[in-house]
């Protein structure tokens, strides 16, 4: 029996000048492989970054291998890319070419959904995997669903998130987690995810009403502006020639900015889910929680995107490295685990990495 | 020898001794001894602060741990630790990167020589059955008023004699530029022959095109086209037939220059002057042909024009003597008006 209310339970022990050489072999392997090493890179950076993840009292280990995640991506491009491919190129053009847009049109939304239920498979199983190759005192997670029902719910949950002009995207992202958590388990033991929309739907609220507030200001500046105009105050601006690029900037301006505002304020959203998302969280026991607060998450990203354009892009090798170290840092358990009760999963060890989730490009968890 | 164990199935850490018997052990603890196993069972695992970890073959979570590494005498039992991963760890980081550079290397030669390679491999009829598949998109549209398709079979037969193949149209299409389908169809464009200021400039453009069928410089770089819109993942939904293709392929510079080297050697067999083609080119590089910008693009991005080509020509020209026009007045009238006066011959419009 293990109490882990008094010390951290969890705690990342890495050092990047550790990790350094792991990532800059990785680095020139993948290059002189033309790619094809990336799914060695991925496995050998996780079982650094695990290894050095302390939970309670011993290290997590990631027992996934560079194989699984190539046939995976294999599989999941013969399966499904190829077929895609092949149905948009070919069928749609051919349908439209004689004159059949109402089939195309249907077949293009039946693409899109389809688009949609992979997605939601994707996700699910490649949480799966992560869980059935992570092993804490030789215990390892997992399973025993496929994530078929997941990728249906997915789907209809994107949907109807899409009718209601997005204001359902809380309930969608909260209940999806809940959802696929909620088919996941450790050893013995299944978590739970009890999510709620409420306590995040406000800071959603300020994302989803800030595209609004920012269009009202700019009007309200350009109205500003021509009254000023009026009263002759432009006569201070450059004349002639320099007007368009003075106007360019200024368009340019409010572009950028928009884009970092709505991005900070999509963060501000963001740190209120995961934490709620997390704090949900349960495993016999045990209960989770994430601190991070949204400027927690701003300097994550601000460091990962300084430390990539500062180093032209090398530093990309060291993004995952932050990413892992940020999560475990603001990770926490409280609880008890029965060691003796912890007994060995008897979910299906997935053959396969998550070829899916690499083929859409999404992250997990 | 004392180790940490887990057996896979409990969560609880065990410490028991290991007690080595030849190429295996058996794990002994207190009432409890598990085993035997076989030291060649044992896969190593990454090193953690100092401890050696193992795990046994055909079980996932069964682990031991010797506390700060592998005592001497059992190292030469124990497997070795993977790194970067199966031969690489072999043969070496180093080795291993310099063998896989070499071979990526040869991959990318292989993949950009594979058009030229696969293209010679291509018998002529298939070339041709293809070439006659894609002209079914300008069949249509083919040009013949009245003494239109003599006067352009005669100027091909000045540039090309003694070649029965060479099938030469021209198509109702107001744009500058002209087209080299697979099997040795050339299709001129109708705005070509409007900007042409003579036919001879019209006969350079032919014996330039009638050299990308010698070298078979199409069928390669349709299959470049090809491969590179498979590679780069060329699931846009841009199959809208295979003119975009074909407008779209630009011939290497190396091909282009084979090319105009044909085209002179042809003129000056025919005993055309290669000046006009030059001036053509020149007019074409500087934008003068009076018909916008936009429609010289479209031969300028297929063929890449440059002062050098031009100069080409002019040099040319320095070996040239009796030479004479490709088509009389009468011929070059009928040419040009080849689409105006031949009522089949569909509207100008651009269908792709």
């Amino acid at each position: 029996m293990r109490d882990s209310s008094g010390t951290k339970a969890f705690a990342f022990t890495g050092d990047w000048r550790e990790f350094a050489p792991i990532a800059f072999t990785n680095l020139l392997l993948s290059i002189v492989t033309l790619g094809v090493y990336l799914f060695w890179a991925r496995t050998r950076e996780r079982r650094y970054l695990w290894s050095r993840t302390r939970f309670i009292d011993d290290r997590l280990e990631w027992t996934g291998t560079g194989r699984e995640l190539m046939v995976g991506y294999g599989l999941a491009m013969l399966i499904f890319v190829i077929p895609f491919g092949f149905i948009n190129l070919v069928v749609l053009n051919s349908a439209v070419m004689r004159g059949h847009e109402g089939l195309a049109g249907l077949i293009g939304l039946a693409l899109y959904l389809a688009f949609f239920f992979l997605t939601g498979v994707a996700i699910f199983r490649a949480l799966r995997y992560r869980l059935s190759r992570t092993l804490w005192h030789g215990i390892r997670g997992g399973s025993d669903t496929f994530g078929l029902a997941f990728g249906w719910s997915y789907l209809w949950k994107s949907v109807l998130g899409s009718f209601s002009l997005g204001l359902l995207v809380p309930w969608t992202m909260t209940s999806l987690w809940n959802e696929r958590w909620g088919e996941m388990s450790f050893g013995p033991y299944r978590f739970e995810a009890n999510a709620r929309a409420a306590p995040v739907f406000v800071r959603f609220l300020l994302f989803y009403l800030a595209p609004v507030v920012f269009v009202f200001a700019v009007i309200a500046l350009a109205v500003l502006g021509v009254v000023a105009g009026g009263l002759g105050s432009w006569r201070s601006l450059p004349a002639g020639g320099a007007a368009p690029f003075v106007l360019f900037a200024v368009v340019a301006g409010f572009y950028v900015l928009f884009f970092v505002v709505l991005g900070l304020i999509a963060l501000v959203y963001y740190a209120a889910y995961f934490r709620e998302a997390v704090g949900a969280l349960r495993l016999g026991d045990l209960d989770f929680a994430f601190t991070a607060t949204t400027r927690d998450w701003i300097a994550l990203f601000a460091g990962n995107i300084a430390l990539v354009v500062g180093t032209l892009g090398i530093g990309q090798i060291f993004v995952g490295y932050r990413n892992w170290s940020f999560f475990i840092r603001h990770m926490h358990a409280y609880g008890e685990i029965d060691l003796a009760s912890l007994t060995q999963s008897t979910t299906r060890r997935p053959g396969q990495g998550e070829g899916l989730l690499d083929a859409f490009d999404i992250g997990a968890i | 020898m004392r180790v940490w164990h887990y057996d896979g199935v409990s969560a609880l850490r065990r410490a028991p001794e290991l007690v080595a018997e030849g190429d295996a052990f058996v794990l002994v603890e207190r009432d409890r001894s598990e085993g035997p196993y076989r030291f060649a069972d044992l896969v190593a695992r990454d090193t953690v602060d100092g401890d050696a970890i193992y795990g046994l073959k055909g079980s996932s979570g069964w682990r031991i741990g010797f506390p700060g590494g592998v005592p001497a005498d059992l190292s030469a039992l124990l497997p070795s630790p993977t790194r970067y991963g199966g031969f690489i760890d072999r043969i070496g980081l180093w080795p291993a990167a310099a063998l896989c550079a070499m071979l990526a290397t040869i991959a990318v030669a292989a993949f950009l020589m594979t058009p030229a390679l696969v293209a010679r491999a291509v018998p002529r009829s298939v070339e041709r059955k293809l070439g006659d598949m894609m002209a079914g998109d300008f069949g249509d549209r083919a040009c013949a008023g009245p003494n239109g398709p003599q006067a352009l079979a005669a100027l091909v037969a000045r540039i090309d004699p003694g070649d029965p193949d060479a099938r030469v149209s021209v198509v109702n299409l107001p744009i500058v530029n002209a087209v080299t389908l697979p099997g040795g169809r050339i299709v001129l464009f109708d705005g070509l022959i409007k900007a042409a200021a003579s036919p001879d400039e019209v006969a350079g453009v032919i014996a330039h095109e009638l050299g990308h069928v010698r070298h078979r410089d199409v069928l390669e770089s349709l299959l470049r086209q090809l491969g590179l819109s498979v590679l780069l993942g060329g699931l846009d939904g841009h199959v809208g037939g295979y003119t975009n293709a074909l407008l779209a392929s630009a011939y290497s510079r190396d091909a282009e220059a084979r090319a105009d080297g044909y085209a002179i050697d042809a003129l000056a067999q025919a005993h055309i002057s290669p000046l006009p083609t030059a001036r053509f080119f020149k007019r074409l590089a500087a934008g003068e042909d009076g018909g916008g910008i936009g429609r010289l693009t479209a031969y300028l991005s297929t063929h890449p024009m440059s002062q050098d080509r031009a100069a080409r020509f002019i040099a040319a020209a320095k070996q040239h003597h009796d030479d004479r026009p490709v088509l009389n007045a009468d011929q070059w009238g009928a040419l040009r008006d080849i689409c105006s006066t031949d009522p089949n011959a569909r509207a100008p419009g651009l269908r792709f």
